[in-house]
């Protein structure tokens, strides 16, 4: 499951898991995100019990996308020990993504 | 509905792609336009296309048109966006307009605007290609939009409502209808630079300091019509079986490699549609 994830719980959800953190920052105007919202809902349920899945809305949560320089999205980013390890911009097809978040489980 | 196939292109790896498919009886759609294909009108002689010695391009072109006439197949004249491969299935975008459909070939030709020096490196750390999407993120900054068509100038407007300072450069000549706050700069961009971040267009006669540039362009690389499908310098990587790396999508013809010609394209075509066909029967 994709689960919200708010400014106010951002630092602490990345720094405090010891699974991989994937964030997808979207927003409700953005036409690729709507597409990739379905396809990590598939890999969540797919890596469920080895990664952790969250979706940051950026217009709600500014100091999150402000902070990890969001410039285009949806921008996917896996993190682990409260650091970035990957970052995935734009529209990727679930195989590519699927297998980008395995490397690190 | 979703389609068997999806086909996107009329050239001649399009159009063979396509008679093939309808031969094994698969539901298929077809985008391109009326003209087929803008080098195939254009061509004064063909002397190597097999079984037809001298002809016109615009000649081969009604013989093309007579063959998928006679075999029922038809055109739709829209432009294609965006291909989202959602797994199981292709999401095809004509602007807020979706087809589906279980597998695509590709075939749109080699002829795309190529990318600006800077322009692939600073891909999604402030270049971007869909103003409409990403404008909010650009609020009270510099935005520099480069326009290669007239549908540029609307996002532009757009944006200008957000962002601190438009700067819009035409790639095009005419008038411009654009917004008395949007300053229009008549320059040939040459290079995006930055450090970590865009901060910077170089054109041929000045600089711009920008935070975000949009491309606009008319038809762009396969890799950003299909994200996530993978290259080899300028065309799209396939094996023999017209295959890409991204599973159901298939390519044929010029957009996949040298040399650009009518018969590789055809039969780069038909190998397509045979594929896509093995791939239909694979996963029902």
């Amino acid at each position: 499951m994709v689960r919200e994830i708010k400014d106010e719980n951002f630092p602490q959800t990345i720094e405090e898991s010891s699974m991989p953190v994937i964030v997808d920052f979207w927003a409700t105007w953005c036409g690729p995100c709507k597409m990739l919202a379905p396809v990590m809902e598939e890999i969540a349920t797919e890596l469920d019990g080895k990664a952790q899945f969250f979706k940051l809305n950026v217009d709600e949560n500014p100091v999150a996308s402000t902070q990890y320089r969001i410039s285009s999205i949806p921008t996917i980013m896996v993190f682990k020990n409260g650091n970035v390890l990957e970052t995935l911009v734009g529209f990727r097809p679930k195989e590519a993504i699927k297998s980008l978040i395995e490397k690190h489980i | 509905m979703r389609y068997d196939i999806a086909i996107i292109g009329t050239g001649p790896a399009g159009l063979s792609a396509a008679i093939n498919s309808k031969i094994r009886n698969k539901n298929i759609i077809l985008f391109g336009s009326k003209d087929f294909s803008s080098k195939l009108i254009k061509a004064p002689k063909v002397n190597n296309y097999l079984g037809f010695y001298d002809i016109t391009g615009s000649e081969l072109k009604a013989q093309f048109e007579k063959h998928i006439n006679v075999m029922d197949i038809g055109i739709t004249n829209e432009r294609i966006n965006n291909i989202y491969a959602m797994g199981d299935y292709f999401a095809l975008m004509v602007n807020e307009k979706m087809y589906e459909a279980n597998a695509i070939i590709v075939a749109t030709g080699i002829e795309y605007t190529k990318p600006l020096k800077g322009e692939e490196e600073f891909l999604g750390k402030g270049v971007g290609y869909c103003a409409t999407c990403d404008a909010p993120l650009y609020k009270g900054k510099v935005v520099t939009i480069i326009g290669y068509n007239r549908d540029a100038e609307e996002e532009a407007n757009y944006v200008s409502e957000l962002a601190e300072k438009l700067y819009y450069i035409p790639m095009y000549n005419g008038s411009y209808k654009l917004r008395g706050n949007i300053e229009t700069v008549n320059d040939r961009p040459l290079e995006i630079q930055g450090d970590d971040r865009v901060n910077k267009l170089i054109l041929k006669s000045s600089e711009i300091n920008t935070d975000g540039i949009f491309v606009l362009k008319d038809s762009v690389a396969p890799s950003q019509l299909v994200p996530g499908l993978a290259m080899e310098g300028d065309h799209i990587k396939v094996d023999l079986d017209m295959k890409t790396n991204i599973k159901g999508c298939f390519a044929a013809g010029d957009c996949t490699g040298k040399p650009y010609q009518y018969m590789r394209a055809a039969g780069q075509g038909q190998v397509a549609a045979l594929s896509a066909v093995a791939y239909l029967d694979s996963i029902e």
